[in-house]
């Protein structure tokens, strides 16, 4: 195989997504399980996950957390030139097949003597893969919410990454937006809530209740179990609404809306593309 | 409330607002025989002619003196009766101010002032019978409530709360026919309480009397030829406002337009602001309104127009406000 | 009916008590409207103690006589009266005109039991007491209300329009006011006639429609003819008493004297007024003894 790789643009926008809202669910998943968050007290240390991509200022993308005695910091699209522990994959496209859970390609793992580091890292590395590429909604109650609170806080921090780099599908709805957000709510749950806000192209994205004003339309779960249904495309989103395990407030118009950039960041981070592309 | 309004949308767009009014009245004279009417000189215009046909020895044609009028409303009050005054609302407020005050205000009794001719419902006879001061200068009167009635049957529904609440009214109304907002009077009226005729989370209009079927043709605009999702309150209670549904309009929207027939200056947008202010959370805010100048003469319709509290006007401005930035351009990161 | 000798003296001396209790409150607080106080004391003693169907220990009876003081600045004559007809209590009267009192220049209604109106802006007292007059007819009630106007009041334009009122509505009830002008001549910046000329005062009463007499307001006995005869109120017209008063009435240094519509008292002229007082007490009462029947 030649050791040119051709990277598309869909392989960026895949990776801009991993790299910004995907790898950093690492944090929440240490700072919401204290049976693998514990593991790091005590602990100070650098890690880094990276794609070679030599178009990429520096060669590489990353992104690295700086753990400082159990406390995680993320540094999204930024590369720590001495990190502890290292995942680096040699192209892009590996690392997308790796992280889509289309295939094994490993990295090159720095650091692999440091165990004491590695080792659960790893284990929280597993957790949230074990979760996010399972086809089938977990059966304990935990890891139902714990899966939600991990799709929320992806799907809109995917759908701005997407608009910050350029995507023209989601840039013609925030290209024309007034200051609007989307909120997508786990009734019951206040942790279970995100949202993007958009205005005139710029578009900015966070965790728990929007303060700022009231959403411009939020998509309210009854509860975690049906919010999974509809976030793993297990339901038909239009019944659920009828059914009313989905409530949706504000504008029902927009529904459709929201609903097409959810596929769009699905269709990235799935990997749908990739089979496109075949 | 005791007794039924027996008005329906049907009668509401044969009747005049004021002619609302007169039947209103007539009906609660019949349950109530403390309510008396006095009038200067406007018995025909302002439509107390059907209470006066039904209950001769309790209506008072004082003549052409407001200021005796509410004196001696005031003095019935003191003795127990009811009474409900009503004059154009530009000397009610203006002409008898002195009489409202400490006659009515101070004194905390239980005087109902009907003003008519509201705004600039009159608009050919010019400003010396336009009322745009008049929401301004009795909404500061401690003790007085201030209502702007969106049409026919809230007017209606304002005069039976206010014959049925102890202390001082202001009622404005409007000269002639208004546009029908209520098709019928079991909307939830509530002294103090605005009316959402409308929800959306874009931006909040917040208007009174005329102007709320304005702001409503304006939403609807706005809708279908913008997408906008535009909240409309009808404060038909100037005082005490309904500071609730301000401060939501804040929280929620973070934008606001008043509209009002009257200045800006003393009416529904001061009031509006001044909760705004106090709520201390920032907003784009515009009041529409006569921008601190007479009106010209003209048809009601044409002067809404002219002074943009039409709903081409409300449009014009809400897209004005849309774009408006009343925040720091903040860090557009995401959180991680 | 004329007075007896003795009912004549009470009320003598409830005008003197009055006036002493009202001078003294002048001095409790520093200053007052001593000039149209005293003019108008024996009106409204008259009224409180001879005419009105008045119980203080029922202020609100419903079926009550009405007064409506429309010269509402005699708040520190007010004030005493009530305080002699017990709905005050005198310590009261020390904090006229303090901050946070009860008790000011232009009493509150809502304030005072038994004041029928709050009045302080001129002119308003008229409508007021004809509202009063037309509900009690309207409701069947057969209440009169006494109204007391201050003369250069009668400048305001709303005292005629509701002149022409009471006269209007008189067989509505417009008949049941009672109105007496405090006729003392004299307003801030003057006599009347030189501010803004009223005369000939009695003729345009009458030309309002106004059954109109003209007595000296500090004759009792007149002065009691003269309401008496209102009261009972012959006739299809409203009654109006011009009474002529002396401002400042009863101290030598005010008496006459309109610079003395306000003013405040130091120790020397407080002890001057309670002499003059006395002196004016001692005078009264001695008509009484040899004139009284």
């Amino acid at each position: 195989m030649a050791k040119e790789v051709k990277i598309t643009q869909s392989d960026l926008y895949a990776a801009r997504i991993f790299f910004y809202a995907a790898i950093p669910l690492l944090k929440v998943i240490c700072e919401s399980e204290p049976k693998f968050g514990d593991k790091f007290i005590g602990k100070n240390f650098v890690f880094q996950i990276s794609a070679l991509y030599d178009k990429a200022e520096g060669g590489k993308f990353a992104t690295h957390f700086v753990v400082e005695d159990g406390k995680w910091t993320t540094h999204v699209g930024a590369i720590h030139e001495k990190p502890d522990v290292e995942f680096e994959f040699s192209d892009l496209k590996k690392f997308i097949i790796f992280f889509t859970g289309k295939g094994m390609p490993l990295p090159k793992i720095k650091g692999i003597l440091k165990l004491g580091i590695l080792v659960p890292v790893l284990m929280a590395l597993l957790r949230m893969a074990g979760l996010m590429q399972a086809k089938d909604k977990p059966e304990k109650f935990e890891d139902q919410i714990m899966l939600c609170k991990l799709y929320l806080y992806l799907i809109p921090n995917g759908m701005s990454q997407l608009n910050k780099l350029g995507h023209p599908d989601v840039k013609a709805v925030t290209g024309i937006s007034p200051d609007r957000a989307y909120a997508l709510i786990i009734e019951g749950y206040p942790e279970l809530q995100s949202w993007i806000r958009m205005k005139a192209g710029k578009t900015m994205s966070g965790r728990g209740e929007y303060k700022r004003c009231k959403p411009f339309l939020a998509m309210k779960f009854k509860n975690p179990s049906l919010a999974l249904d509809i976030l793993m495309s297990k339901a038909d989103m239009v019944q659920y609404i009828r059914e009313e395990n989905l409530f949706v407030d504000g504008a029902p118009e927009f529904g459709g809306t929201v609903g097409n950039l959810m596929f769009t960041v699905a269709y990235y981070a799935l990997g749908t593309y990739l089979d496109e592309e075949k | 409330m005791a007794g039924g309004i027996t008005f329906t949308a049907v009668d509401s767009t044969k009747l005049a607002t004021a002619e609302i009014f007169g039947r209103t009245i007539a009906e609660l004279g019949a349950e109530n025989p403390n309510i008396v009417c006095i009038s200067p000189d406007l018995a025909t215009s302002t439509k107390m002619a059907d209470f006066l046909a039904k209950y001769p020895e309790r209506f008072y044609n004082v003549g052409i003196a407001e200021q005796n009028m509410i004196g001696i409303a005031a003095g019935m009050a003191k003795s127990g009766l009811i009474p409900f005054a009503s004059c154009f609302s530009v000397f009610a407020s203006l002409r008898a101010l002195d009489q409202v005050h400490t006659d009515v205000c101070y004194q905390n009794v239980n005087v109902k002032i009907i003003g008519t001719h509201g705004g600039t419902s009159f608009g050919q006879a010019g400003s010396t019978h336009h009322a745009i001061e008049d929401i301004g200068v009795i909404r500061p009167l401690v003790n007085m409530t201030v209502i702007v009635p969106a049409d026919g049957i809230e007017t209606a529904n304002a005069v039976k709360a206010a014959a049925a609440t102890p202390g001082p009214f202001y009622i404005r109304i409007n000269r002639g026919f208004d546009n029908v907002v209520y098709s019928t009077p079991d909307y939830g009226f509530k002294v103090g309480k605005a009316v959402v005729m409308n929800e959306g989370t874009d931006l909040t209009i917040i208007a009174c009397g005329s102007c709320v079927y304005q702001a409503m043709q304006a939403a609807s605009m706005l809708k279908h030829d913008q997408g906008l999702s535009i909240r409309v309150l009808n404060m038909h209670t100037i005082k005490p406002i309904d500071r609730e549904a301000v401060l939501a309009a804040v929280k929620e929207t973070r934008k606001i337009i008043t509209v009002e027939d009257h200045t800006v200056i003393g009416g529904l947008g001061s009031a509006v602001a001044e909760v705004v202010v106090e709520g201390g959370k920032a907003c784009a805010f515009r009041k529409l309104g006569l921008q601190d100048k007479w009106s010209a003469i003209g048809l009601h319709e044409d002067l809404l127009a002219m002074h943009e509290i039409d709903a081409e006007g409300i449009v014009k401005n809400v897209l004005e406000v849309m774009k408006m930035d009343f925040e720091a351009d903040e860090d557009w990161g995401d959180e991680v | 009916m004329a007075l007896s000798k003795k009912e004549w003296f009470e009320l003598e001396t409830f005008a003197a008590d009055l006036r002493d209790l009202t001078i003294d409150t002048v001095n409790w607080a520093g200053s007052g409207h001593w000039g149209g106080s005293s003019s108008s004391a024996d009106i409204v003693t008259l009224i409180y103690r001879k005419f009105a169907k008045f119980d203080p220990k029922n202020p609100e009876d419903p079926d009550r006589d009405r007064v409506v003081v429309s010269k509402g600045h005699v708040g520190i004559l007010l004030a005493p009266l009530f305080s002699l007809l017990g709905l005050i209590e005198k310590e009261q009267l020390k904090t006229f005109n303090l901050t946070g009192s009860k008790l000011g220049i232009h009493l509150d209604s809502n304030k005072v039991k038994g004041l029928d109106s709050s009045t302080g802006s001129l002119g308003h007292g008229s409508s007021l007491a004809l509202g009063m007059a037309l509900a009690g007819a309207l409701k069947g009630q057969t209440y009169k209300t006494f109204l007391v106007l201050g003369d250069g009041e009668c400048d305001e334009g709303s005292v005629w329009e509701a002149a022409m009122a009471t006269s209007h509505f008189a067989k509505r009830g417009g008949k049941n006011v009672i109105t007496i002008v405090d006729r003392n001549h004299n307003m801030i910046d003057g006599n009347t006639e030189d501010v803004m000329a009223l005369e000939p005062f009695a003729d345009k009463w009458k030309a309002f429609g106004f059954e109109t007499v003209v007595v000296n307001g500090h004759d009792i006995p007149a002065l009691a003819e003269a309401i008496e005869r209102a009261y009972k109120g012959d006739g299809d017209k409203p009654y109006c008493i011009i009474a002529d008063t002396i401002k400042g009435e009863g101290v030598s240094f005010a008496a006459g004297n309109y610079k003395w519509h306000y003013g405040a008292l130091n120790e020397e002229k407080y002890n001057t007024a309670k002499a003059d007082l006395a002196a004016f007490r001692a005078k009264r009462l001695e008509r009484v003894n040899k004139e009284g029947k």
